[in-house]
C-alpha cells in the first residue's frame, strides 16, 4: 500500500486518523512507505492544528503564507504610576528602549505570538491578528498583572519593591495573561468556582508551555513553576505556583503558605478569590503536568494540543466543571490520537490521579 | 476615624494577605492627619455608591478593593476594581497600601 506524497493539505489527510498512519510508519516493511507515512503524519498534524482554528480564518489563508505569522503587532504603554497621560513607548518593529519592563513586555508578547502561531496556528488572541497591548509601571507598589477586556490590554505592576518584583519578569506570567484573553475569545469560562479554576489552570498551562517552548525544554527539563523571579529574596518561596507540586511554591511568614491542593480531596470551598479560582487551579494544573510527563517529549506537542483543541471546542459550556472538562480532553485525545493511544491513556490516568475521574 | 482596606483576587492567592489593612487616624502625626482629610474630601467617600465598579466580563486576575470608613457615627463601605477610574479613590488606595508597607516586617 502506498500513500501518495502531497506538498499541500489534502482531503485525504482529514479522513485517515493519525494513529493508522503511525501504525503504517512503525510496522510497514517498506522504507519508502514508512517515509511517506512519516511525512503524512507531519502534514496531518499541521492540518489538524489548522482545523482547530476557526473555519473563517482558514478560508482567508493569507495569514498562513509560507507558514509565517505575519500579523504580530505590539504596543507597549508606560503608565508611570498613573493612567493619564499614558505614552506609547514601544511599538511593533521599534528598537529596545532603556526600560527593562517595557522590553520584557515587548519581547514576551512577541514570544507568545510566535508560540501560538507556530505551534497552534493561532494568529494572535482572536486568531485575527488582534494587536497585543501592554501597560507597564501601572500604579505604585502594585504587585499584580491582569487582563483588561475593555481596552484589550494587559496591565503590569512593578511590585512593591519589598516582596514583589515587576510582573513582566516572568515570561509565563505574560503568557498567562494573554491566555485569559484567548479563553475569552473562545467563548469564555465563567470566572468562578470549578469553571474559574479551569480558566486559571488553562492560563497557567499555556503560560508554562510558552516558557518551555521558548527555552526548548522537554517536560522533564521544565520547572513547571508559575511566576519565577517575582518574589524578592525577602520571601521564602521560589514562585507563585507549582504545577508539578501544588502547595510547595512558597511558605513565607508574611504571605503564608501556598494554599493550592493537588487532588480533589483538597478542594477548597471559599468565598474569597471568586471561589478560590487561583487555589483550586492546582488540581487541573497537576493533571496537565502528569499527562505531559506520561506522554513524554515536549509538553506543547501532544498534551498541549489536546488541551488547546479542548479550549477551542465550540461546544464547551461557559460553566463547565472539572469532570466534564476532563471528559472533553479525552474526547479530543480520541480524535487526535485514537481511543487506544498512549496519549489518551496518559490523559485519563492523569485525571484519575487527581481524583477528578474514576 | 478608622479606615480599613480589604483586597481580594489578583494573580495569586496569599493566605497571609487575607486580613484587612486598618488605619486609625488618631495614631497618625498631625500633618498626616491633615493630608488624609484633604484626600478624603477629594474622594467624597461618604457620597460614593456602595459598588463603584465590578469586574467587566472576561476580566481575569483583577484585584478587588473594599474600603470601610468609620468616622464618629458615619460608617460607609465601598467596593471597586482595577483599573480604578476615580483618581482620588486610587490615591486613597495607594496611601493605605503604602502605610501598610511601611508598617510591615
Amino acid at each position: 500500500m502506498v500513500l501518495s506524497m502531497k506538498s499541500n493539505y489534502s482531503e485525504m489527510f482529514g479522513i485517515i486518523p493519525p494513529y493508522i498512519i503511525r501504525a503504517i510508519e512503525q510496522n510497514s516493511n517498506e522504507e519508502e512507505e514508512r517515509n511517506v507515512a512519516k511525512a503524512n503524519l507531519k502534514f496531518d498534524n499541521e492540518f489538524r492544528e489548522q482545523r482547530a482554528a476557526t473555519s473563517e480564518v482558514m478560508s482567508k489563508g493569507d495569514v498562513y503564507i509560507n507558514r509565517e505569522c505575519i500579523q504580530k503587532q505590539r504596543f507597549i504603554y508606560d503608565a508611570d504610576k498613573s493612567l493619564n497621560p499614558m505614552p506609547l513607548v514601544r511599538s511593533e518593529g521599534s528598537v529596545t528602549v532603556n526600560d527593562v519592563a517595557v522590553n520584557e513586555a515587548y519581547d514576551g508578547f512577541g514570544a507568545a505570538y510566535d508560540f501560538f502561531c507556530h505551534v497552534f496556528r493561532r494568529n494572535s488572541i482572536d486568531n485575527h491578528g488582534l494587536p497585543l497591548k501592554g501597560v507597564v509601571h501601572y500604579k505604585a507598589n502594585f504587585y499584580n498583572a491582569f487582563w483588561d477586556p475593555v481596552e484589550t490590554r494587559v496591565l503590569f505592576g512593578d511590585g512593591d519593591g519589598k516582596r514583589f518584583n515587576r510582573f513582566t519578569i516572568a515570561l509565563e506570567v505574560i503568557g498567562h495573561e494573554l491566555t485569559h484573553a484567548i479563553i475569552a475569545h473562545e467563548g469564555g469560562l465563567a470566572y468562578t468556582g470549578q469553571t474559574g479554576a479551569l480558566n486559571e489552570s488553562i492560563a497557567d498551562v499555556f503560560g508554562s508551555l510558552l516558557k518551555q517552548y521558548h527555552l526548548g525544554q522537554t517536560h522533564s527539563e521544565a520547572d513547571w513553576l508559575v511566576g519565577v523571579g517575582i518574589f524578592t529574596n525577602q520571601v521564602q518561596g521560589e514562585a507563585l505556583r507549582s504545577m508539578k507540586a501544588p502547595r510547595t511554591a512558597f511558605d513565607d511568614k508574611v504571605l503564608g503558605k501556598d494554599p493550592q491542593p493537588a487532588h480533589m480531596k483538597g478542594f477548597v470551598t471559599t468565598r474569597r478569590d471568586h471561589g478560590g479560582v487561583h487555589i483550586n487551579s492546582g488540581i487541573p494544573n497537576r493533571a496537565f503536568y502528569l499527562a505531559a510527563k506520561e506522554i513524554g517529549g515536549n509538553a506543547w506537542d501532544r498534551a498541549g494540543l489536546i488541551w488547546y483543541n479542548t479550549l477551542c471546542d465550540k461546544t464547551l459550556k461557559l460553566n463547565i466543571n472539572f469532570k466534564s472538562f476532563a471528559n472533553r480532553t479525552l474526547k479530543h485525545a480520541d480524535i487526535l490520537f485514537g481511543s487506544e493511544s498512549h496519549e489518551r491513556k496518559a490523559v485519563k490516568a492523569a485525571w484519575v490521579d487527581v481524583g477528578i475521574l474514576a | 476615624m478608622r479606615i480599613s482596606l480589604r483586597t481580594d483576587g489578583g494573580f495569586a492567592y496569599f493566605p497571609g494577605l487575607n486580613r484587612p489593612i486598618v488605619i486609625d487616624s488618631e495614631t497618625l502625626p498631625n500633618e498626616e492627619q491633615k493630608s488624609l482629610n484633604t484626600l478624603l474630601d477629594q474622594v467624597k467617600f461618604f457620597t460614593l455608591p456602595e459598588v463603584v465598579a465590578t469586574p467587566a466580563p472576561g476580566s481575569a486576575d483583577i484585584m478587588q478593593y473594599t474600603i470601610t470608613i468609620k468616622d464618629g457615627r458615619q460608617r460607609h463601605t465601598v467596593q471597586f476594581v482595577d483599573p480604578i477610574k476615580n483618581e482620588p479613590l486610587q490615591a486613597l488606595v495607594e496611601y493605605i497600601q503604602t502605610k501598610a508597607l511601611e508598617k510591615s516586617p
